[in-house]
């Protein structure tokens, strides 16, 4: 018994002084930290550099651009909270195409304005003939002049269809210029993005959203939503309803998340929710990995140079096993011992507002120190009966990356897990000795009702688990070490498990 | 255990063992007694290594036993037993004071006694200045002294070596074989594993042939030796003189440039006349009863083990 402490306390004390051990304790947890970060916090800083530009084709005629630009400013403001967003309507003054259109388009709304003119006149006049019934040849004045009038009418109605036919196709001389002249400016990088509003936008809901990144879903969002606002306003004042109940009914909504816990509500925030335990999970992954992959060498490591012959001829193999299970176990626990004291000091110091993390308690340390131990337990038994059969360090590396892959694997899960951490399938998933510590590192702390069920089944599972794996590893450890250079076949490895 | 004492025997009764369908050892059975050198020699996959890891616990024997002063093996701990196998390996990122001192402790050593042996052992075969390296640092030579170290620190009741000379320089040898004569001084028990038969000669006091799962001679080199003898004689003359050929009474075994190996024919001639009658004619350079060397038993029973087996 004192030998497979003596093989512990060799074990521990080697790898503890190793640079890989150091790094892996104490700088990978904050560089994996700062990766998942790091987009997150350039994403929110980036658009409080500068105002946005944002150009508008408006066809619709309904003078859009003031309303934009008001609830843009309303919802989006910078950190000096001037407007996070400049609206200016394209202009196109200076294409010659659409000046002289637009001459053109002025000269027929002067013709119609002056025909208007002469027709109200005239209007005017027979209105004084029938007044006044003394006027000398009345019928005959006021059949002529109902000519006049008619002829006038008919001229107006055809300089109407004519501005009308023109205007549209202004229009649309106008929305291609515009938009030749926005692309240019988009191009340039003058404008962030443009909007094309078409004469009936209000009925159809759609409106044109011009941008190099279509991808920026934060900068869709939000225009959809104003452009949502001011569309259903549009509609809403068509059907006359006053304009000061719609402003009261369109003041900005915004959710505050809250979570029950068992020590009551909480407020939701979905970095700390849902990154949180994923730093939890790449935590639990490592102290396993690493624990376990130094069992795994170290194995390896006295199997190759044959240190193991000089090893079993002073201790027995379980004693061996027994002994580096041991002595890197503690390792992997004075690992997150360290994690757990440098995250207690980051409270203390208040970088870390343990208040609003809920799931920051004694309680979810013990049970990663718990779960650490059984994934270590089960995953390192597993690792000296790889490291014990293979024949060389590349084999055994292809498998130990295999189980790297498998064990990471709730990781791609973790959005299913935020959503619902109590899903059958989650459930499920967690009963699978291989993934349970990840999965319910996840689960408990993003569970809003205990789990206390599945805690105590996992552990037991995983307890049961650790005891066959073990049984298994220790028998093979015992009969494969000694063979050199040769990979047992499946059927001597089974013959081992079952000997006597 | 007393290690004053005479008793210190190691005795392997009987042992079989077969890895699947190959047998490995038939019913391997020898003795050996304390102060004693045993050398244990066989060809190639004879089952000497497969010994020395029975006699080490490491392998267990599918029947037989194996004693050490009356109490079986697997009744008894480790450290009673030094190895030194013949594939050799150390940690090589460790440095070479915590190696030993490891090993010291596996064998019931304290820490401190551990230190102070390996550092008197480290002193001894010249390499003091390496405590504090890292193995990795080292030449093959001076981390082969090392494992020699390992093996001896706690000063075993038993010591087994396989093949402990290869890769040894000739000074280096002379160090190892001072020392283990020391060792077999304090009535200890020193099994050796060699291809070497000429080392083997030299160190071993008894020896145990094994080929082909079974024991082809087991006995005190002396009287092995004895047991060999031609009643040859060797002789060699100055200057190439045919005589010896021409002698009908001597029948040659093996004729080299100068010399002869001979027997008489019996009641030929008496050895006197011969030597007069050589004398003669050369000078005799060099004249000896020969012995039979280990080596050439070895071949010799080998050879005749496979032509009764053909």
């Amino acid at each position: 018994m004192k030998n497979l402490f003596r093989v512990a306390r060799w074990e521990f004390v080697t790898r503890i002084k190793s640079r890989s051990f150091l790094f892996n304790t104490f700088v990978s947890p904050f560089l994996f930290a700062a990766v998942i970060m790091l987009p997150l916090f350039i994403f929110n800083m980036q658009p409080q550099i500068s105002t946005k530009l944002i150009g508008i084709i408006d066809l619709s005629g309904l003078h859009i651009k003031d309303e934009l630009q008001r609830e843009l400013n309303r919802s989006y403001r910078l950190n000096n909270r001037s407007s996070e967003y400049m609206v200016m309507t394209v202009a196109v003054g200076n294409s010659p195409t659409y000046k002289e259109m637009l001459n053109k388009y002025h000269e027929i709304r002067n013709r119609l304005d002056s025909i208007t003119t002469v027709y109200n006149q005239i209007k005017e006049q027979r209105m004084q003939y029938y007044k006044n019934r003394r006027i000398p040849n009345r019928d005959y004045v006021l059949r002529s002049s109902y000519e006049k009038l008619q002829n006038a009418r008919d001229e107006k109605e055809l300089i109407q269809i004519e501005l009308s036919r023109f205007k549209t196709a202004l229009d649309s001389v106008y929305k291609r210029e515009a938009q030749r002249m926005a692309d240019s400016l988009l191009y340039t990088d003058v404008l962030n993005a443009y909007l094309v509003f078409q004469p009936d936008f209000a009925k159809t809901g759609v409106v044109e959203f011009h941008t190099k990144n279509p991808g920026d879903l934060r900068e869709i969002d939000r225009f959809e939503k104003i452009l949502h606002t001011i569309i259903i306003k549009k509609r809403i004042l068509d059907d006359q309803i006053p304009r000061s109940k719609i402003q009261k009914w369109f003041r900005p909504i915004h959710i505050k998340r809250y979570q029950l816990l068992p020590q009551g509500d909480q407020e939701w925030n979905f970095y700390v929710q849902f990154y949180g335990p994923l730093i939890g999970v790449f935590l639990l992954f490592m102290a396993i990995f690493t624990a376990g992959g130094y069992v795994f060498s170290s194995v390896l490591l006295e199997k190759s140079n044959r240190v193991i012959e000089v090893l079993l001829s002073y201790v027995n193999s379980s004693q061996l096993m027994g002994g580096k299970i041991l002595g890197l176990g503690s390792l992997g626990l004075v690992q997150i011992f360290s994690w757990i004291v440098i995250t207690a000091l980051l409270v203390a110091s208040g970088l870390l507002p343990a208040s609003k993390i809920s799931y920051l308690n004694m309680q979810n340390a013990l049970y990663f120190v718990i779960y650490f131990s059984l994934g270590f337990l089960f995953y390192g038994s597993i690792f000296v009966t790889i490291g014990s059969v293979s024949a060389s360090e590349y084999d055994a590396q292809q498998i130990n990356q295999l189980l790297r892959t498998i064990a990471i694997f709730p990781v791609l899960l973790s959005l299913l897990v935020l959503a619902n951490p109590n899903a059958p399938l989650i459930r499920a998933l967690c009963y699978i000795p291989f993934l349970t510590p990840s999965f319910m590192i996840m689960r408990i702390p993003l569970s809003s009702v205990p789990i206390t069920f599945d805690i105590y089944a996992t552990i037991i599972l995983m307890v049961v688990s650790i005891i066959v794996m073990i049984w298994i590893s220790g028998r093979v450890f015992r009969m494969s070490t000694l063979m050199i250079g040769k990979k047992p076949t499946a059927r001597e490895i089974w013959s081992w498990i079952k000997i006597k | 255990m007393n290690k004053e004492t005479n008793e210190n025997i190691l005795e392997v009764r009987n042992v079989i063992k077969s890895f699947k369908e190959t047998l490995v050892l038939n019913g391997l059975s020898f003795k050996v007694q304390g102060g004693e050198t045993f050398g244990l020699l066989g060809p190639n996959g004879a089952g000497k290594t497969t010994t020395m890891r029975m006699i080490m616990n490491i392998l267990r024997p599918d029947s037989g036993e194996i004693y050490f002063n009356g109490t079986p093996r697997n009744k008894l701990e480790g450290v009673h037993f030094g190895y030194l196998p013949e594939e050799r390996g150390l940690y090589p990122r460790a440095r070479v004071i915590d190696v030993l001192v490891y090993f010291g402790t596996l064998n019931n050593m304290t820490s401190r006694k551990a230190e102070v042996e390996a550092i008197r052992y480290l002193d001894r075969l010249g390499i003091i200045e390496y405590t504090d390296a890292r193995i990795n640092e080292l030449s093959k030579g001076i981390q082969q002294k090392i494992q020699f170290i390992a093996a001896f620190l706690h000063d075993p009741e038993v010591l087994i070596l396989d093949e402990p000379f290869t890769g040894l320089d000739p000074i280096n040898q002379t160090v190892l074989l001072e020392i283990l004569e020391e060792y077999k001084k304090k009535n200890k028990i020193l099994i050796i594993s060699t291809h070497m038969m000429d080392q083997a000669e030299k160190i071993c006091d008894h020896i145990c042939l094994i080929n082909q799962a079974q024991v082809v001679i087991d006995g005190p080199v002396d009287a092995i030796r004895k047991q060999f003898r031609e009643d040859a004689y060797y002789i060699e003359l100055e200057g190439n003189y045919p005589i010896l050929s021409e002698l009908d009474n001597v029948q040659i075994l093996e004729e080299g440039k100068n010399s002869y190996k001979f027997v008489l024919k019996r009641g030929a001639i008496s050895l006197a006349d011969l030597l007069k009658k050589v004398e003669e004619k050369a000078r005799i350079r060099r004249f000896e009863v020969f012995e039979p060397s280990l080596h050439d038993i070895f071949i010799r029973l080998i050879q005749e083990q496979a032509e009764e087996k053909a």
